[in-house]
Order: structure tokens, then C-alpha cells, then sequence
């Protein structure tokens, strides 16, 4: 686990420029949003995700966070086919500020072409040195 | 963030302590804690809010009330000294320049607080509107520093550093205070719906911070033992909205009416001319066309401005503010819809991102009167 200014990145995951973060499983993936993303975003009281058998492609919009005053979309990390989402945040949506990478992961994800992805995304290392770079 | 930005005496603490951006050139806290602890310790407790980004104006002299009541809605006339009304400021149009409050200070002295977006648009208003009536224009905004200190113990706390009684300071009654030693002014007036107190520090250059920091602390922890929040633009937002206050630039702007707004109450139209009168006076005997309502989402999902509202196959109207509701746990909004579908307890859909979403128009406020804000049965 790293941790840049006020902002975990634990090691092992993949990261997007919009701050999802990607946990691989064989031909699966986890995602969800970043510690970075979540406390920007600050008091998150609503998750919409599509639907599980949804087929999602990289970048393009996979649901939307909201916050008391704003709206942001949550893009793919990954291509692939949603084959489940994290039904307790409907009811408890604060689980991704509390836990965004274990109990406030979003959806998992059959993958399509990983190495594909993963030509767009970054390592911990990456992440870690793009959010300072933000940050500056 | 960008150094041309204006800051209140508080920005050290806010900067520390909160959370910044950018508001009407201010560089002001949306939240210290966050929003819904703030907004709850208002409804439950009591808040702090800097408030020192509005525009104060004084006006001084013989025809005051003649030139306030000539440039704004509300009676001037039926204002004791000491006394403080809601009211607006309209074009020839009848759309709305400003939603303010007017306190009287004295017989021939008046002080306007207005919106921090419209500084400058308001005092140039009020400059060139003045010039018949010989009286004094004096933008004091940069010279005063004032917060809010909102909730049911909004007096406790307050009292225990001014040397006022406040509880004989009624709602819309002014005093003079000294507050923590120094000269101050008090209103018993506030933008969230619950009772509670707007303070003026007097001797408060923005070179010389140091008064405006100490009434500041000083309330901070008189209130402690209600379990005080200082509160940022985020609370301040969600609170007025479930008070069901307009929000200048989202709710009403130059485009809309106080009729259409449904603020017909700060509205004599039995005065003499006023700027307005006319276009208000026309359009109450035609009737208006579209109304500002409250929204409360029956289903899931948040509704924000610019949504369309539909009914019955048919675009009605579009959403001006929304959020979620820190107290009630769901989304709310005002919206304009046609007047015709303007019905209390009328379902209607609020399109939140391509989808119909369903909502019942409601009264305001959203909360329940008895239970919350002024009028609360203790």
C-alpha cells in the first residue's frame, strides 16, 4: 500500500486517469473508484450502475456517482461484460467513502482483451506519480 | 487557485479547517466536516456560517424610505426602526435584479444585504436610482464582517457573548450588540429555515482581521456544548433549499417574476410606483403561466437544475435547484412548471438523465413545520 499526500493506492490493482481502479482475477476484474476519487467527491449519497450482463467498453461510461452537490460519471476501466455489481451500495452508498477498495467495489467485470486495456492504464507506481503531478 | 479571488477575514481558518472554491469571486469553504453533519447541526443544533462575501449596503437621509420604496417590493413604510423585512429589487419587467434583506437602523438609515453574486450589479442599481432622492449610497461591504448563526440554539449560543438580551429580539427585529466585547449588530434572521441570529461585526477592516477572528471563535465555542459546526456553502445550499428559499441565478433571475417565483407576498403592489409595479400589476390581472413548486423524488434519484419535468407525455417545466435532502434522505427540487399543472400533490417525472423519474409537487418547506425550523413546537 502506498500513500501520496492524503490518498491511498494500494499496490497490486491497475489505475485509469479517471481514478477507477481495476483488481484482476484470471479472466475477471474488479473495479471500482479510488481513494483519490472518493474523498474529491466527498459524501457520496447515490450509485447508479448498468445492469449485470451489460457489455461495457473502456473509457465509455459504466454508471454515475453523486455527491450532496454534484454529478460525476463513472467510466469503464476495462471492456468486458458486467457479471455482477455491488447491490448493498443502492442502500449504503457511503461504503464507498468508507471502504472504496474493499466493501465499496463497484462491479466485476468478464474481460475482454485485458492486455488491451492495460495499455491505458497505469500501475500503483504510475497512479501514485500522476496524482502528485495533479496535485502540484 | 487563482490569486485574483476576494477573501473574508475568516480565509486562514477556512483555508485550514475547509474545504475551497471559487463562489461569486470569493474564495469560500463549500464544507469543513461536510455537508450533511453541517446541515444536521443545524437542524438539530446550531451552525456558524461566514457569510462576509454578501454586499452591504447603507443608505442614509431624509427620503431613505421614499427611495427604498421606489427601487424595492416590500412596504419600507411599515419597517420600525429595528426591524428587518425579506424583499426584492425588480427591473421595469417586473423580473427580479436581487431577493435581499432591508433592516431599518434608524428613521433615515437603512442597510441592505444582498447577494454576493450581484455586489456589484445591486450597488450601481441602487446609485443610479438614488440620484433623485438626495440620499447617501454607501457600499459598507467591504467594512463589515457577517455571519450566520442558525439552529434551535442559535440563541444560547449567541447570548452567551453578547451583552443584548436576545430573547427579547423577535424574528425580524435588529439590536444593537456588543459581541464579545466588540461593537456588533444582530438580526434575528438567517437563510435556513430554522430561527437563529445574522451577526455584524462593525470594526471590521479586512487589513486588520483580528475582531472578526475573535467573535468568530468566540461563538464557535459558546456553542460547543450544542455541538456547534462551522458551516460552509454546501449546508448553506442544501438547507435553504429544504426551506424552500430561492437561490439567486438558479431559482430567480432577471427572466422571472416575484409572482412567477412565489414571492407575491413581498409584493404592495397598493404602493406608490415602484420600478416594476406596472409589469406586476399586469401580470397578476392576466394571471402567470408557470409557478416555482416544490419536488420530492418518489423513486431513486437526484434531481439538478436544468432536468426537465414531464406529465402526461408533456414537457412542463425544468428543475432550478436540487439535491439531496440531508434530512429527509431524498432527492428535492424547484422547479418551474406551467401553472395549469401547479397542484399540490400533483405526480409529475423529473427526467434525471434520460430517465423519468417520479415526483410529487409539495409545499414549502419540505420538512414537517412543527418538527423543524422557526416554528418548530418546542
Amino acid at each position: 500500500m502506498m500513500r501520496v499526500l492524503d490518498f491511498e493506492i494500494p499496490d497490486k490493482l491497475y489505475y485509469s486517469k479517471e481514478h477507477e481502479w481495476v483488481r484482476i482475477e484470471g479472466k475477471e476484474a474488479v473495479v471500482g473508484i479510488t481513494d483519490y476519487a472518493q474523498k474529491q467527491l466527498h459524501e457520496i449519497v447515490y450509485v447508479e450502475l448498468q445492469k449485470v450482463g451489460a457489455n461495457i467498453e473502456q473509457f465509455q461510461t459504466m454508471g454515475t456517482v453523486e455527491s450532496v452537490k454534484s454529478v460525476s460519471d463513472i467510466f469503464a476501466p476495462v471492456s468486458g461484460r458486467i457479471i455482477k455489481v455491488n447491490d448493498e451500495l443502492a442502500e449504503s452508498p457511503e461504503l464507498l467513502n468508507q471502504d472504496p477498495y474493499g466493501k465499496g467495489w463497484l462491479a466485476g467485470i468478464n474481460l475482454k482483451d485485458l492486455s488491451k486495456d492495460l495499455e491505458k492504464l497505469m500501475t500503483a507506481q504510475q497512479y501514485a506519480d500522476f496524482i502528485k503531478k495533479m496535485e502540484e | 487557485m487563482s490569486k485574483s479571488l476576494k477573501k473574508t477575514h475568516l480565509y486562514e481558518f477556512h483555508r485550514q479547517t475547509g474545504k475551497m472554491i471559487e463562489f461569486a469571486g470569493f474564495e469560500m469553504p463549500i464544507w469543513y466536516k461536510g455537508i450533511i453533519p453541517e446541515h444536521m447541526a443545524v437542524r438539530n443544533g446550531v451552525g456558524l456560517f461566514d457569510i462576509t462575501h454578501m454586499g452591504r449596503t447603507l443608505t442614509t437621509g431624509a427620503k431613505s424610505e421614499a427611495f427604498l420604496n421606489y427601487v424595492t417590493t416590500n412596504d419600507v413604510a411599515a419597517l420600525t426602526p429595528l426591524s428587518a423585512h425579506y424583499s426584492n429589487m425588480c427591473n421595469e419587467q417586473g423580473g427580479i435584479k436581487d431577493d435581499f434583506v432591508l433592516s431599518r437602523l434608524e428613521q433615515e438609515k437603512f442597510l441592505i444585504v444582498y447577494n454576493a453574486t450581484n455586489r456589484t450589479k445591486d450597488y450601481e442599481w441602487l446609485v443610479k436610482n438614488a440620484q433623485p432622492f438626495n440620499v447617501k449610497v454607501e457600499d459598507a461591504s467591504d467594512n463589515i464582517a457577517m455571519f450566520a448563526v442558525q439552529g434551535p440554539n442559535a440563541q444560547a449560543t449567541l447570548q452567551k457573548i453578547a451583552d443584548l438580551d436576545l430573547s427579547k429580539v423577535e424574528r425580524f427585529k435588529c439590536g444593537w450588540t456588543k459581541l464579545a466585547g466588540l461593537e456588533g449588530f444582530v438580526s434575528r434572521t438567517g437563510y435556513t429555515g430554522e430561527d437563529g441570529f445574522e451577526v455584524f461585526v462593525l470594526d471590521a477592516r479586512l487589513a486588520n482581521p483580528v475582531n472578526t477572528v475573535k467573535v468568530w471563535k468566540a461563538i464557535l465555542q459558546a456553542g460547543e456544548e450544542f455541538g456547534i459546526e462551522p458551516c460552509g456553502l454546501g449546508a448553506r445550499d442544501t438547507l435553504r433549499l429544504e426551506a424552500g428559499m430561492c437561490l439567486y441565478g438558479n431559482d430567480i433571475d432577471e427572466t422571472t417574476t416575484s409572482l412567477e417565483a412565489g414571492l407575491g407576498f413581498v409584493v404592495k403592489l397598493k404602493k406608490d410606483s415602484f420600478i416594476g409595479k406596472e409589469a406586476l400589476t399586469k401580470q397578476k390581472a392576466e394571471g402567470i403561466k408557470r409557478k416555482r413548486v416544490g419536488l420530492i423524488m418518489m423513486e431513486k434519484g437526484i434531481p439538478r437544475p436544468q432536468h426537465e419535468v414531464w406529465k402526461d407525455g408533456e414537457k412542463i417545466g425544468y428543475v432550478t435547484s436540487g439535491t439531496f435532502s440531508p434530512l429527509l434522505e431524498k432527492g428535492i427540487a424547484m422547479a418551474y412548471i406551467s401553472v395549469q399543472h401547479a397542484t399540490e400533490g400533483n405526480k409529475v417525472a423529473v427526467k434525471v438523465r434520460e430517465k423519468l423519474t417520479e415526483a410529487q409537487i409539495v409545499k414549502f418547506p419540505f420538512y414537517d413545520p412543527t418538527k423543524y425550523g422557526y416554528g418548530r413546537q418546542k
